[in-house]
């Protein structure tokens, strides 16, 4: 019994002196390509990045047109400063009119 | 052409309000009763004339008309201009509401100029009211331009400059006026002449508006 005990603990010890280098060896690659792709993350996010501030530029141009078009009269405007004066001028002839009869 | 709020200090504002209510009311004395629908018409005309942008070059012009409207309305023309540049700064935001009173007389003293001048100058041909009514047009956007540069002398601007500045950006509008004018003026004479005589001639009548 002793022997196979002896043999059980000596390849116990075996099994550990192996299995870390064996962790250490599985490890470094590890860490060299969780590095890689960190890099290729950072990349994808910069590139991201500089298109969305493209983009948002872009839309800010585009609102700044748009408000731009706002301030310019519209249609509407128009027709209801020439209702204005016809009206306005109306309303004179009927005063007029008026005094003179 | 339009001065904006806070350009011109108090004192012209004012006196240019003052000015401006007291030529309305003469040009309202002067009305004849009776011109009231062409004087709704003219001016409802140039309300919407600064509208028509004319693309020149890599700007855009509009144009102003205080020539047409002086040369088909005579005295009445104060009262039109102050009433469509009221509107305009109410519904377009062309100009503000404190310098209303120096925007009309700006445009206003050249329209009673340029009425003055047409009818005294007309004459009966075609050929002559044609360019009769050419002059007056492109003079009255120039002397517009004049007295833009006059007023913001009195805001402290340099004369000169910006006399210089604001008859340059208005040569354009200047040539186009002009032509303008002179087609507008033609086809009146051709279509209705008396639509360019004035009826308040005759200061025996009521000329009361």
């Amino acid at each position: 019994m002793k022997l196979i005990q002896r043999v059980l603990l000596i390849g116990l010890l075996w099994f550990c002196m192996a299995g870390i280098p064996c962790q250490l060896l599985a490890q470094a690659p590890q860490e060299n390509e969780s590095l890689k792709y960190s890099d290729d993350v950072v990349q994808l996010i910069k590139e991201q990045n500089s298109k969305m501030s493209a983009e948002l530029r872009r839309i800010q141009r585009e609102i700044a047109a748009l408000r731009a078009d706002l301030d310019k009269p519209g249609l509407k405007d128009v027709f209801s400063g020439i209702g204005y004066i016809f009206g306005l001028f109306g309303t004179a002839a009927f005063v007029a009119s008026r005094k003179k009869e | 052409m339009h001065i904006s709020d806070g350009v011109l200090p108090i004192s012209v504002t004012v006196g240019g309000y003052i000015a401006a209510t007291a030529l309305t009311a003469w040009s309202a004395h002067r009305s004849n009763s009776r011109d009231l629908p062409k004087l709704a018409v003219v001016t409802a005309a140039f309300f919407v004339a600064s509208l028509i942008h004319i693309p020149f070059g890599p700007t855009s012009v509009h144009l102003l008309i205080p020539g047409i409207t002086g040369a088909l309305l005579g005295p009445s023309a104060f009262l039109s201009i102050g009433l469509g540049l009221l509107l305009q700064s109410l519904l377009f935001q062309f100009g503000g509401l404190t310098a209303l009173g120096a925007n009309t007389l700006m445009m206003g003293i050249p329209a009673l100029i340029c009425g003055w001048f047409f009818h005294k100058f007309k004459g009966d041909s075609m050929m002559r009211q044609t360019i009769t009514g050419g002059l007056v047009g492109a003079g009255g956007t120039a002397m517009a331009a004049i007295i833009l540069a006059a007023l913001l002398f009195t805001g402290g601007e340099d004369f000169l400059g910006v006399a210089k500045i604001a008859l340059a950006a208005h040569v354009p509008v200047i040539f186009i006026e002009g032509l303008i004018s002179a087609f507008t003026i033609r086809f009146l004479a051709r279509v209705k002449p008396e639509l360019l005589e004035l009826s308040f001639k005759d200061p025996a009548k009521d000329t009361h508006a």
